[in-house]
């Protein structure tokens, strides 16, 4: 399972994903697109989107906090 | 038996709910008994969740479900008005208020509620898949804040998450050393232009009216702001670009130009009451879809209570919503002190 986290230091709702991964036990990879240019493009890329968080849990992009969206992506 | 009755024995309810699947589940016809609670709350905002503590003190058994945990206070930076607090994030004062909220054994659901609807003297709630999951209680508070107001201009939508945004604080960082405009003129435009000044190397305030009306203390904040330049009396009346947002069309032109060249749009003019489940039950609105309420927080409907920035109080801040929610707590607790509410009906069927 790949799970990446694109977000920014300041942005509130990428804590709680955050926060929600890490109460699952899920792994994940964190990206700071407000710093990271090559991330920043990939999440562009993938998403379409210049706002956070999205997720990329094997190939499933989700924008935003979604939490039914995160649960059934990892199969909770 | 009254809700002091009701208290003695609510803990141990509340403990057995902790441990007992709460939601009912309709499921190929094999229905369980709808899950009972002396409150629901629809919300998890501040005021939500200051209910939420308060029933808990009273001792009632109290369901909260947020679609969002923390609401709209966490994409506020900085806090300087809550007593008590000289400066604390939005994210933190959240996370206080839940955690204060959770000591007292509310039972929270992070779902959106889906429908409400009156079943004899009681509510029941359906969230989940298909509104499949289901609660029932006998008091019900709507706490369920705003949503952005859009500006319903040509570009807006096409450019959403891409150039067109509604919260400095989550977006701002892509913006750092761009040209961006915040368009309103509240005290909540001017603190997301003040936020995105950090970033952006210029900040326009385009707001329709004479002069921006923010708090006194942040006007001067922002006129004190270098990269900071109001625009009064001007409507955006588009947003161009093509695969990014390339400058906004304005009704009346600046420094000679009806358009101005931006890399990005904040849009802070407002917000709109959310209140279709409470219409569900037969609450009355008020011509901007609020919620009316009087000083206890009831609502027209009995049992009903509602609290925050979806109420019609005029001043809607963090400190406010938490006493309304707080104050319709005590409404739901003197509501069943006063009489014995049964739900009779407790499966699908009825
Ligand atoms: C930019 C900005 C700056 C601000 N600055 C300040 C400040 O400095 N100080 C201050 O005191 N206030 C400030 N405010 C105002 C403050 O944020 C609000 O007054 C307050 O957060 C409102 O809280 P609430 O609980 O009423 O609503 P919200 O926080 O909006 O919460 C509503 C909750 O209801 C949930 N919900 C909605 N519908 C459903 C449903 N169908 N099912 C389940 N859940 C649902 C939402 O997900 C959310 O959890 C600011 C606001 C903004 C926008």
């Amino acid at each position: 399972m790949s799970v990446k986290v694109f977000s920014t230091q300041s942005c509130p709702w990428c804590h709680r994903v955050k926060d929600f991964l890490r109460e699952h036990k899920v792994d994940f990879e964190d990206l700071d697109v407000g710093r990271d240019e090559k991330a920043r493009n990939e999440m562009l890329e993938k998403s379409g989107q210049m706002g956070v968080p999205v997720l990329d849990i094997n190939g499933t992009i989700i924008i935003g906090f979604d939490q039914e969206a995160i649960t059934e992506a990892l199969g909770l | 038996m009254t809700a002091n009755d009701s208290a003695a024995s609510s803990e141990k309810e509340q403990k057995e709910a902790d441990s007992s699947p709460v939601i009912s589940s309709a499921k190929d016809g094999a229905i369980a008994g709808i899950a009972q609670y002396d409150v629901a709350i629809i919300g998890g905002g501040v005021a939500g969740y200051s209910a939420g503590m308060y029933a808990g003190r009273f001792g009632l058994k109290t369901i909260l479900f947020a679609e969002k945990i923390g609401g709209t206070i966490m994409l506020t930076d900085e806090i300087a008005n809550y007593p008590g607090f000289s400066m604390i994030s939005g994210y933190d004062l959240a996370e206080k208020i839940r955690q204060h909220a959770l000591e007292y054994g509310l039972k929270e659901v992070p779902a959106r509620v889906a429908a409400v609807e009156r079943k004899g003297s009681c509510f029941r709630l359906r969230s989940g898949k298909d509104g499949k999951d289901m609660v029932q209680a006998k008091t019900v508070i709507m706490a369920t804040g705003t949503e952005w107001r859009k500006l319903d201009v040509p570009g807006e939508e096409k450019f959403t998450g891409r150039g067109v945004h509604y919260c400095a604080l989550c977006d701002g960082a892509f913006y750092r050393d761009k040209t961006v405009a915040i368009i309103g003129g509240s005290d909540s435009a001017a603190k997301e232009a003040l936020l995105l000044a950090q970033f952006a190397k210029k900040v326009y305030i385009i707001y329709r009216g004479e002069k921006i009306r923010p708090e006194p203390i942040n006007e001067r904040k922002v006129e004190a702001q270098e990269n900071i330049t109001v625009i009064n009396n001007t409507h955006v009346t588009a947003i161009q670009g093509e695969s990014k947002v390339m400058h906004v069309d304005l009704d009346t032109p600046y420094e000679g130009s009806d358009s101005l060249a931006l890399d990005g749009v904040f849009v802070a003019i407002g917000h709109i009451a959310l209140s279709d489940l409470a219409k569900q039950v037969g609450v009355t609105l008020n011509g901007k879809g609020e919620i009316g309420i009087d000083r206890q927080a009831r609502t027209n409907v009995p049992g009903v209570f509602a609290a925050g920035d979806v109420a019609d109080t005029n001043f809607k801040q963090a400190i406010t919503g938490a006493a309304e929610g707080v104050t319709a707590a005590y409404g739901a607790y003197t509501y069943l002190n006063e009489q014995d509410i049964i739900c009779a009906c407790n499966d699908e069927d009825c």
